[in-house]
């Protein structure tokens, strides 16, 4: 059945669908033909991926960087969660504002006011070194220290929304029914609650991840071009040196790692009923 | 070790958190205050000269501050009004292809925007709009679509269709059901899809970063430029204005949601 009607709603859809086909997915598409073509052809383009010292440093610099990243957002993010919907209405309302400030304020605001914390005439260095406590300045930024600590205060607004509303979707009945039913504290928490709540702490875990990988703003800000992660080394083959061949093959490189992780976790059911339940 | 000193410790550390949270973006208040020439806190007294340091037209903040308002003013537009036709075609007719798009459109929620600018450059370069107006405000719709798509679906997702079936079976054209029966009826998830993508175009500054230089200068790009080149408190002063808009829009929506919520429940 094909009405006037339905024919309307069908051409609403064009423009986004031509803008989206031709302006997102093409120019992504494109990089993934340049990572063939560029250069000395596919594969030298992928085997310098595997071989090369340099893109082997980068590599383990993003994986070591992200991972701990996610690990630590986690637990400071799922602290937070659980204390909030354990406090009083006009508590959590003062701790979402906590929350929701640094969550909307820009990224990059974000990385100065910690390059004005950090650096070694910073806020925090002189400081200490007031109160006596250190004698030289401690080196907290343009290495992986200062990289992590603002790619942790990045993402743990983020995890901290999602996992709020996963926590408050639990049915607290089930807490009452175990304490009523004599488990202690650690046990509630640990049998009832943490289960509960893996499904959101695997979605939060993976956009995290996922958005740490691919990170570009706080790492080259806060690394100071000495902790290369993947997204800035990219951008260095595109501004500084010209190598698209590089550029192209690792921007396609991430695209296939976001893409596995994102397959990966739709295998399991929770995180597709996550997914899904966003998408209508 | 009682249940309650438990819970206050528990509480405790999950208000450190909170402060580790919130503080650090203040400090760029103070630094912005001080009456030194680089980037330090206040020692003998405030200054608010980085502040008049702004309006130095050498500078170029202002200029940066109105393109950026510009395109910000022009995503929000262009995004809010294919994302609405777009949410309300698929909400009337599903398929493949609608699906197909909607797939596409939320990506760049996901997918590192290091991939889409990289694609960016290579495309408007060829079209030669590197570093114009219309090449920033092309990605900044396709990147302010996931957020003002979402914030309408939501909207319409609460609208009772049984209208548009009275509005049909009374002979209504197709676009005087979209025009007066849906459009004003989704009003208010219009409104959050534009502000959205005003946000998303204000704040955008991966793929900004690579498509403009000199000519088309973004607030954000502006700022980042300024941030690798050289430190200077009249950063301090834009962050400390930026900071403060975002905190005054946030507070005054949590007090208005709080005053609704008292009115609702008082009747």
């Amino acid at each position: 059945m094909s009405s006037r009607f339905e024919r309307f709603a069908l051409y609403l859809t064009v423009p986004a669908g031509l803008l989206v086909i031709l302006l997102y997915a093409l120019p992504i598409l494109q990089v993934l033909g340049l990572s063939l073509t560029e250069g000395q052809g596919a594969i030298a383009n992928y085997e310098r991926l595997f071989t090369s010292r340099a893109v082997a440093g980068v590599v383990q610099t993003t994986l070591a960087v992200s991972i701990s990243t996610t690990v630590i957002t986690m637990v400071i993010a799922y602290v937070i969660a659980f204390g909030m919907i354990h406090m009083s209405d006009r508590q959590r309302k003062v701790a979402l504002l906590m929350v929701s400030i640094p969550f909307w304020v820009s990224v990059l605001v974000r990385a100065f006011a910690w390059i004005t914390i950090l650096r070694s005439q910073g806020v925090l260095n002189s400081g200490l070194m007031s109160i006596g406590a250190i004698t030289e300045p401690i080196q907290l930024v343009y290495n992986r220290v200062g990289v992590t600590i603002g790619m942790v205060h990045y993402m743990v607004p983020f995890a901290v929304l999602l996992l709020y509303a996963n926590l408050t979707d639990i049915d607290r009945r089930v807490v009452q029914a175990a304490r009523s039913l004599g488990a202690r504290p650690v046990s509630v928490f640990l049998r009832v609650w943490l289960p509960m709540s893996l499904p959101g702490i695997a979605v939060a875990s993976l956009f995290i991840l996922v958005f740490s990988l691919g990170f570009l703003i706080t790492p080259a800000l806060l690394g100071g071009g000495r902790t290369l992660m993947i997204a800035e080394y990219i951008s260095v083959q595109i501004s500084n040196t010209g190598r698209w061949d590089l550029a192209t093959s690792l921007s396609a490189a991430l695209l296939i790692v976001v893409g596995l992780l994102l397959a990966l976790a739709l295998r399991s059911p929770a995180m597709r009923a996550a997914f899904g339940g966003s998408s209508k | 070790m009682s249940a309650r000193t438990r819970n206050r410790l528990l509480m405790a550390v999950v208000w450190l958190f909170l402060l580790l949270l919130f503080l650090p973006v203040l400090v760029v208040i103070p630094v912005s205050v001080t009456d030194k020439s680089y980037l330090s806190l206040p020692a003998d007294g405030i200054s608010f000269e980085h502040y008049g340091s702004l309006t130095d037209p050498a500078k170029g903040w202002v200029p940066s501050f109105r393109n950026s308002a510009l395109a910000a003013i022009a995503t929000a537009i262009m995004a809010t009004g294919i994302a609405a036709a777009f949410a309300v075609g698929a909400w009337i007719r599903s398929g493949w292809w609608p699906s197909a798009v909607r797939l596409l459109m939320l990506s760049p929620l996901i997918v590192p925007p290091i991939i889409y600018a990289v694609g960016m450059v290579r495309v408007l370069s060829k079209v030669s709009m590197l570093d114009t107006f219309w090449g920033v405000l092309v990605v900044h719709v396709v990147l302010s679509l996931p957020m003002a798509f979402l914030a309408i679906a939501a909207s319409l997702a609460n609208l009772d269709n049984r209208m548009v079936t009275a509005a049909r079976s009374l002979g209504a054209r197709p676009i005087t059901i979209f025009g007066r029966v849906i459009l004003p009826n989704i009003a208010p998830g219009l409104a959050a899809g534009a502000f959205l993508a005003f946000i998303t175009s204000w704040d955008e500054i991966t793929v900004t970063l690579f498509i403009t230089a000199r000519h088309f200068v973004t607030l954000p790009r502006r700022i980042y430029t300024s941030i690798t080149d050289s430190i200077d408190p009249a950063l301090a002063a834009i962050a400390a204005v930026l900071l403060i808009a975002t905190m005054a829009v946030l507070i005054a929506q949590t007090l208005l949601k709080g005053r609704g919520a008292r009115a609702g429940s008082a009747k």
